[in-house]
């Protein structure tokens, strides 16, 4: 009996694009954030539910803004804000632990391109934050009836939202060396931002500076946006908040490219 | 092979009396030593969280000298936001401890020590009250700057400082003994401990309830814990004071004795 030689496996062959390499990093990273979204989703739920009881019972005789109530006018707020902590939750620690942990060498190893790899990093934190801010609007409807004057509208801006926090998030993921540095960006960049954005109080509140500074936020945009479509009310136009959003985001984009492509902290 | 045979004396047994300062001491600070290790995370942000907190309510709900039981709106905020403050983080730091050690497996380091079921409690509640306060006397700093504030009663604030960091250690014991990993306590900080503080009167008075929440406010021990710390600073409570301090001196007492119970049968902790 002669040694068996096993032939060496063929390498699998693909076009321009990766398509199954893609769809693996993708739902690997999909799969991750389900494993724990009964707890993540659903806690989101609970805490958005709680803020806007609060501001309902502390504010039940108030008004915020032009004849909207203290509930319409915070919900969209509610579930901009928390589909925006989800989406930067997500898209930092998708890296981070593959850094810690080791694993990021399954992703290096594989033969993905640097768009392809950018998928992986960024689409499943973008739909966990999308199904985070949908399950937070089906809890806020409990408490308030929206006219829903432009409702695609809000969508388009909740996925555009997404789109920019898990981008921020991808960036700090792969910046930080520990779960400190993840703690640090997450208390001094996306509290600050979170809460300033006038996803709770209106704009009208603040002296001319802090409106100025509020204006700059990106979530200020859209909340704003998603607030126009769910009540009709809106204090900056959704056409500048596509522009900002969708312009920083590209730019996110191009920078996490470059980093990604030349092996910024992930390659020796 | 040495013809001589050496004698090792084997290590005489530390000797210690009815309570082993030394083991206890050792367990508080390293308790104290975890939290102080991450002072960002641990100290910092929450000064953080709590001034964007603030910020937000002020500018939503505070406008036009608006006036909660008798206080600016911003006033009668500020104590709320301190207890609520120092209890999650009272809270995180025990539980934390317990489950980061059980996955880690690092909880042997507790279990093996000559130490009592008491003195694993008080080292382990300890360092939890110490963040606790920390973390309370920070933000109150804080605070102050932005809104300045006087005491009315300070020993009165200070009394429930201290036992609402404990009765948050001691849940956060008990929270980290029962969870397995950080999803069962990340699961509890959001359907327990978040909830009872959020809506027992951090943010508005109690008055404002119908009468059936009410009912159930004075049912929760959260609601005394910040009810009494406020009237050390504004003056005015919702309820009597010393039934406050009673209320959440017979909790504490209760939390105590489930704790020590479970660690003396090592429930969830020794096979």
């Amino acid at each position: 009996m002669g040694n068996v030689v096993p032939n060496p496996p063929a390498p699998r062959e693909f076009g321009r694009l990766n398509a199954l390499g893609c769809w693996s990093y993708f739902r690997r990273g999909l799969l991750r954030f389900w494993r724990v979204s009964w707890t993540s989703i659903l806690g989101a739920c609970v805490s958005s539910g709680l803020l806007l009881v609060v501001f309902m019972i502390a504010g039940r005789e108030g008004s915020l803004a032009a004849g909207l109530s203290i509930a319409e006018f915070v919900a969209p707020g509610v579930i901009l804000f928390a589909s925006s902590m989800m989406a930067f939750e997500g898209g930092a620690t998708l890296m981070l632990e593959d850094k810690i942990e080791g694993t990021i060498a399954d992703v290096l190893m594989a033969p993905l391109s640097t768009g392809e790899m950018l998928v992986g990093m960024v689409l499943p934190p973008v739909f966990n934050a999308v199904a985070t801010g949908l399950a937070v609007f089906g809890v806020t409807l409990i408490f308030t009836d929206f006219s829903f004057s432009a409702p695609l509208l809000s969508f388009a801006f909740l996925i555009l939202n997404a789109l920019f926090f898990a981008l921020v998030g991808a960036l700090v993921g792969l910046w930080a060396d520990k779960w400190d540095h993840y703690g640090g960006a997450q208390a001094f960049l996306m509290l600050p931002l979170g809460f300033l954005s006038g996803a709770f109080f209106s704009l009208d509140a603040l002296p001319q500076i802090g409106k100025v500074l509020v204006y700059l936020n990106p979530l200020f945009h859209s909340v704003d946006a998603a607030r126009f479509g769910l009540t009709g009310y809106g204090q900056s136009s959704a056409l500048i908040g596509a522009v900002v959003l969708i312009s920083l985001s590209v730019l996110l984009t191009i920078v996490l490219w470059r980093l990604v492509h030349s092996g910024y902290k992930v390659r020796p | 092979m040495s013809e001589h045979p050496i004698s090792i004396e084997s290590p005489r047994m530390r000797e210690f009396g009815r309570v082993n300062w030394r083991g206890l001491w050792t367990l508080y600070q390293k308790e104290v030593r975890r939290f102080l290790n991450v002072y960002t995370q641990t100290l910092v942000a929450p000064v953080v969280t709590s001034l964007l907190f603030l910020a937000i309510f002020q500018l939503a709900l505070g406008g036009g000298g608006r006036k909660v039981a008798g206080v600016d709106f911003s006033s009668f905020l500020v104590p709320g936001l301190i207890m609520m403050t120092m209890a999650q983080n009272a809270f995180a730091n025990t539980s934390s401890s317990l489950v980061s050690a059980k996955v880690q497996g690092n909880i042997v380091d507790l279990l093996m020590p000559p130490l009592s079921p008491a003195e694993q409690a008080l080292g382990l509640a300890g360092g939890g009250v110490t963040r606790g306060l920390m973390v309370g006397i920070t933000v109150s700093l804080a605070m102050w700057v932005f809104v300045p504030y006087s005491l009315h009663a300070p020993l009165v604030s200070l009394y429930h400082a201290v036992m609402a960091s404990l009765m948050l250690a001691l849940l956060g014991v008990l929270g980290g003994i029962w969870a397995e990993k950080f999803d069962h306590i990340a699961a509890v900080t959001n359907f327990i401990i978040t909830p009872f503080s959020f809506l027992s009167g951090t943010f508005y008075s109690i008055e404002r309830l119908p009468p059936l929440g009410q009912t159930l406010a004075h049912l929760n021990p959260f609601f005394y814990m910040i009810d009494g710390f406020r009237y050390g600073f504004i003056g005015h409570s919702d309820t009597k004071v010393w039934l406050g301090m009673l209320v959440i001196a017979g909790v504490n007492l209760g939390l105590w004795l489930v704790v020590h119970w479970m660690l003396k049968t090592g429930y969830r902790l020794r096979s």
